[in-house]
């Protein structure tokens, strides 16, 4: 196919043209890191397709196929379904508070017959797609600055505090970490920025002295100080730096890790894994997955600067930032560099939810590669 | 494209500002990934094996295991002091498990009544977790097997099999060796800041007593250790052999005594109290040391109830006390010898001069009565001995004063305690006018009526059998001060031997001047004690001295016969005697406690059996004794498969003239 032949009018919604657009380099990263998080849940069963590896592989599959799925589908449809998600998923997030399933001691789980769904990981989405529609149909002028930005403001915080009151604070903080993200790609006055940096370092003593839980609190006292409280709450992180370093250059080799086979680590299937990984496969696995991990956002980034349209950009960016939130999140964790937040490492984990959110992201990330020449209309005014 | 896009002049620059700050985030997201990957150069390369030792002290558990306490032998190797092995059940506390449950599931598998159902609740509930806490001891086979099949299905629950101290020998060695019993808190205090972990090991046993006690570091041994690999829970997940750490057996520990004559001392008294002490007058070896009535050592390993102790404890004739190092009473006529001695070395008299009994003798204003109601008559030093004549010595000890008895009575080991590696002797009194000045401070005067009741062994005077022994054993050498030995080697390592001392400052004229009248006691027809004092044994004869000492007053009393009082009024009998009387090798003292007879009577008769047993021993004394067999010819290859199939472990006795 030649390049005039993409250009000829309408040849890009042949479904056989979007098909080949998709970018299978992504693709296939995405399927090495699932592998070999299945492959270590293989590994840590121990040498058993179940309880883990084999269900995340098959949820995987599924995935998969609902993100090439979402890849085709028009920018235009995820255009005009934003505000629709945003809004089921707010209204899922006070569903949850109301009637919400109550699981370790949070309200985060809602029961809709067979299925259970997690409203603040649709909500992850649905934030991305919400700023990037309002973004899209806001000038520059406004979005660096103006009373416009309490919109977005508005469209992140109510969110956030609803994920922060189930409590579920590593959502909260990655919904806003997201939203701002994407406030600061659209735009945002440099000023505004420095001003938020310094009032967070105002704000956030506080937050921690008065609105933090206490379980949430002594998690940062535990990060701190480890080894005050090696077999309690310092356990984990302790155990988890013992995985890591111990692996040392070429790990311990498949399914001799002593940290995670006789359950020293805690976790070992999904926050931990990383570290389960790490302990079998040393230095050179980490570093591998890392880049891994590295080569999907830098590829995700790419595909958000070449979109022709405002809203494919922020929309791919926002998608890109949450996941890289994710793996860096997790990774310090892990590492010892962070306290212990309930965050996975995504694909690479074990857990349904975040690997539905993640792929449902690159979806979208996928739909604006297709897309990335379409023009994106504008709805009725500026706010639609 | 058929709705028209919307189109704003600035959307380039929105584009704009979008890259540039999308390579922003970009930068920032890699650094953080840079940052990531510091962390792992760091965790992964540089304290990588920091982080390895911590991965492998997770993964491996050390047990201890116990080494197995030095045996006790006594000195032809028979064994005194074993182990052998105990089938335990152990319960050890597990995350999780439920107690109760646990335990009356055992109670179906081994016998627990409900009684000790609810203090095993008690006291696994109370334990640390994970330490083990001993349910059952010495389970049968069948026990062991059917709980060991059930084990895995229950947590925390283990059979295992330990060692168990045992004595073969029952009580004759009860109070030399002692015994074995558990841990309690106060040995764990006493240890210090750093305590042997073995003390906290459910089977093991510390020394209480005797050898057990005073040399428990060196029976004790090492703790070994097994290599195993734990899960997150504790639980075995492996053995690694290789790691294992083998422990170091205790050391074995020989002993003097014979354990044929200290069975045989135990044997000849019967249901009578009192102590017998045998020692070899040329090397210092106590070949018995003996307290009766014993106990049986091995219930005290079990542990004994309150009720058995106390019917041990509160026995009038105190089995648990050690008389022949831990009694002192006074000796009798058998401390004549030595101021016999003492008069002879005085120089103020010869054996010659002479002293006529008639029965008593008047002093300060009462009578001193003797023995003999009708008196000896006139009497020279080797028939006032050979007469145990009391007349004679009462009027020696107050012609020679207190101080001259003392001084040779001290280098004879009176008043002494010796270092036989066991604690618990007591000195006694060996009175003296420095004595009475120290240890009598509100009557620090020597009364010169006091003298006489010294000369014959009574007053202040207090002996332990041991000592007597010594005593003995210094006069029938003649030469040496001799030590008592107890403990002959350790770990295979000889001890010094008793022989390693110096001369007795005294001349052997005179010495031997006592050991004539203590042959005639034993072997002129008038002796004290000749038809008890008759072994048997041909040529070797053996001389001796008895004694009776009185522990009430006779004054006011019609008869001195013992038959007519309570136990505890009943005179002390004792012989000391050695043999062969010629060529003296062994020396003995034996003390019946309360005996109510005379040393003659009571005493000499045990004595005599003992001395027998000890004499036979001997192979070179033996073959004094015995007419060389005729043997027939033996055809030297034929049968020597089964040439001694029946003979005893024991090693043979050494040869004659081995150094012992």
């Amino acid at each position: 196919m030649t390049v005039s032949a993409l250009t000829r009018p309408g040849e890009r919604d042949r479904p056989i043209v979007k098909f080949s657009e998709i970018d299978w380099a992504f693709c296939l990263f995405l399927c090495l890191i699932a592998g070999i998080g299945a492959m270590m849940m293989y590994s840590a069963a121990p040498q058993s397709w179940l309880p883990w590896a084999a269900p995340h592989l098959i949820r995987f599959g599924v995935f998969f196929v609902i993100m090439i799925v979402l890849a085709m589908v028009d920018l235009r449809v995820w255009f005009s379904v934003a505000y629709i998600v945003y809004g089921v998923a707010l209204v899922l997030l006070v569903g949850v508070e109301a009637f919400g399933y109550v699981a370790k001691g949070a309200q985060r789980w809602l029961d809709i017959g067979p299925i259970r769904i997690q409203p603040s990981e649709i909500m992850k989405i649905g934030v991305v797609l919400a700023l990037a529609r309002f973004y899209h149909g806001l000038s520059g002028d406004h979005a660096r600055f103006s009373w416009w930005l309490l919109v977005p403001a508005a469209m992140i915080g109510a969110p956030a505090l609803l994920v922060a009151v189930q409590p579920d604070l590593g959502t909260a903080i990655l919904i806003v970490a997201t939203g701002v993200a994407m406030m600061v790609l659209a735009g945002l006055s440099l000023r505004l920025i420095v001003a938020g940096i310094v009032a967070l370092m105002v704000a956030a003593p506080l937050a921690f002295e008065f609105l933090l839980h206490d379980y949430q609190r002594n998690r940062v006292f535990t990060f701190l100080h480890p080894e005050k409280d090696p077999s309690g709450e310092g356990y984990h992180i302790l155990q988890s730096k013992i995985a890591l370093g111990s692996g040392g250059l070429l790990g311990k080799g498949f399914g001799l890790g002593s940290q995670s086979q006789l359950n020293f680590l805690p976790e070992k299937h999904t926050d931990f894994m990383f570290a389960t990984l790490a302990e079998e496969f040393g230095f050179v696995g980490c570093f591998s997955v890392l880049f891994l991990y590295g080569a999907i956002i830098f590829m995700a980034l790419r595909i958000a600067s070449t979109s022709h349209s405002h809203f494919g950009r922020l929309g791919a960016s926002g998608v890109t930032a949450t996941f890289a939130l994710y793996v860096l999140i997790n990774g310090a964790m892990v590492m010892g560099l962070a306290p212990v937040v309930g965050v996975p490492m995504p694909l690479l984990s074990y857990g349904g939810t975040v690997m539905l959110t993640v792929m449902i992201g690159f979806g979208l990330v996928q739909s604006v590669r297709v897309h990335r020449y379409s023009e994106v209309t504008a709805g009725r005014g500026a706010l639609l | 494209m058929s709705e028209p896009s919307i189109f704003f002049s600035e959307v380039n620059e929105r584009q704009g500002v979008f890259t540039r700050r999308a390579f922003l985030m970009g930068g920032l997201t890699g650094l953080g990934l840079v940052a990531l990957g510091g962390q792992l150069v760091h965790l992964q390369l540089v304290e990588a094996n920091r982080y390895a030792k911590l991965a492998e002290s997770n993964k491996f558990n050390f047990r201890l295991v116990p080494p197995p306490r030095g045996l006790i032998l006594d000195r032809n190797g028979v064994t005194l002091a074993s182990n052998r092995p105990n089938f335990r059940l152990l319960v050890a506390r597990d995350g999780g498990m439920d107690v109760e449950t646990t335990v009356a599931e055992l109670s179906n598998l081994v016998p627990i009544d409900d009684k000790r159902r609810i203090r095993l609740v008690k006291d696994i509930k109370r334990a640390p977790k994970r330490s083990p806490v001993s349910v059952m001891e010495d389970m049968t086979w069948e026990e062991f097997s059917r709980v060991n099949v059930r084990a895995p299905e229950l947590p925390g629950v283990t059979a295992d099999m330990g060692e168990v101290r045992v004595y073969p020998h029952g009580g004759a060695f009860a109070h030399v060796i002692g015994y074995v019993a558990k841990v309690n808190d106060k040995d764990v205090k006493a240890a210090g800041a750093n305590p042997d972990p073995l003390l906290y090991n459910p089977g093991f046993r510390i020394g209480r007593q005797g050898i057990e006690k005073a040399f428990d570091l060196q029976l004790r041994g090492k703790p070994g250790a097994q290599k195993q690999e734990v899960d997150a829970k504790g639980r075995v997940v492996r053995q690694d052999p290789r790691g294992d750490i083998a422990p170091t057996p205790g050391k074995e520990i020989r002993l003097t005594i014979d354990v044929d004559v200290q069975e045989r001392a135990l044997e000849v008294f019967g249901e009578q109290s009192g102590a017998a002490v045998v020692m070899d007058c040329r090397t210092g070896d106590l070949l018995c040391l003996l307290s009766a009535p014993s106990f049986d050592a091995n219930r005290f390993v079990r542990g004994l109830t309150v009720p058995e102790y106390k019917a041990l404890n509160e026995y009038e004739r105190r089995p648990l006390l050690d008389k022949a190092l831990s009694g002192t009473y006074p000796p009798g006529s058998t401390f004549k010898t030595m101021v016999a001695l003492a008069a002879l070395e005085s120089g103020m008299i010869t054996p010659q001069d002479r002293y006529v009994c008639g029965g008593a003798w008047w002093f300060g204003g009462r009578y001193f009565h003797c023995w003999k109601k009708d008196g000896h008559g006139a009497q020279n030093m080797h028939d006032a001995i050979k007469n145990s004549c009391d007349i004679y010595f009462y009027q020696v000890a107050l012609k020679i004063g207190p101080d001259r008895i003392a001084s040779v009575a001290g280098p004879f080991g009176i008043g002494q305690t010796f270092d036989i590696g066991i604690t618990g002797q007591m000195a006694g009194t060996l009175p003296s006018t420095d004595w009475v000045k120290k240890h009598r401070p509100s009557d620090p005067k020597w009364y010169p009526g006091e003298s006489p009741s010294y000369g014959i062994g009574q007053g202040l005077l207090n002996v332990n059998p041991l000592q007597l022994c010594v005593m003995t054993a210094r006069l029938a050498n003649g030469r040496k001060a001799l030590n008592p030995r107890l403990v002959k080697s350790i770990g295979g390592v000889e001890q010094p031997r008793g022989s390693e001392a110096p001369d007795l400052p005294f001349s052997p004229e005179h010495i031997a001047i006592v050991r004539e009248g203590m042959a005639a006691v034993a072997n002129d027809v008038s002796g004290g004690a000749y038809r008890q004092s008759q072994l048997g044994l041909g040529p070797i004869k053996m001389a001796g001295k008895t004694g009776t000492a009185q522990v009430r007053s006779y004054d006011k009393v019609a008869s001195r016969k013992s038959s007519s009082v309570g136990w505890k009024l009943k005179d002390h009998n004792w012989f000391v005697a050695f043999a062969p009387y010629d060529n003296p090798r062994y020396a003995l003292s034996l003390l019946v406690e309360h005996g109510g007879g005379s040393g003659a009577t009571e005493a000499a008769p045990r004595a005599r059996e003992i001395m027998r047993t000890v004499l036979l021993k001997d192979p070179e004394l033996r073959s004094l004794i015995e007419q060389p067999m005729p043997m027939p010819d033996v055809d030297p290859g034929a049968d020597t498969e089964g040439a001694a199939p029946d003979l005893p472990d024991a090693a043979p006795p050494p040869p004659p003239g081995a150094p012992t």
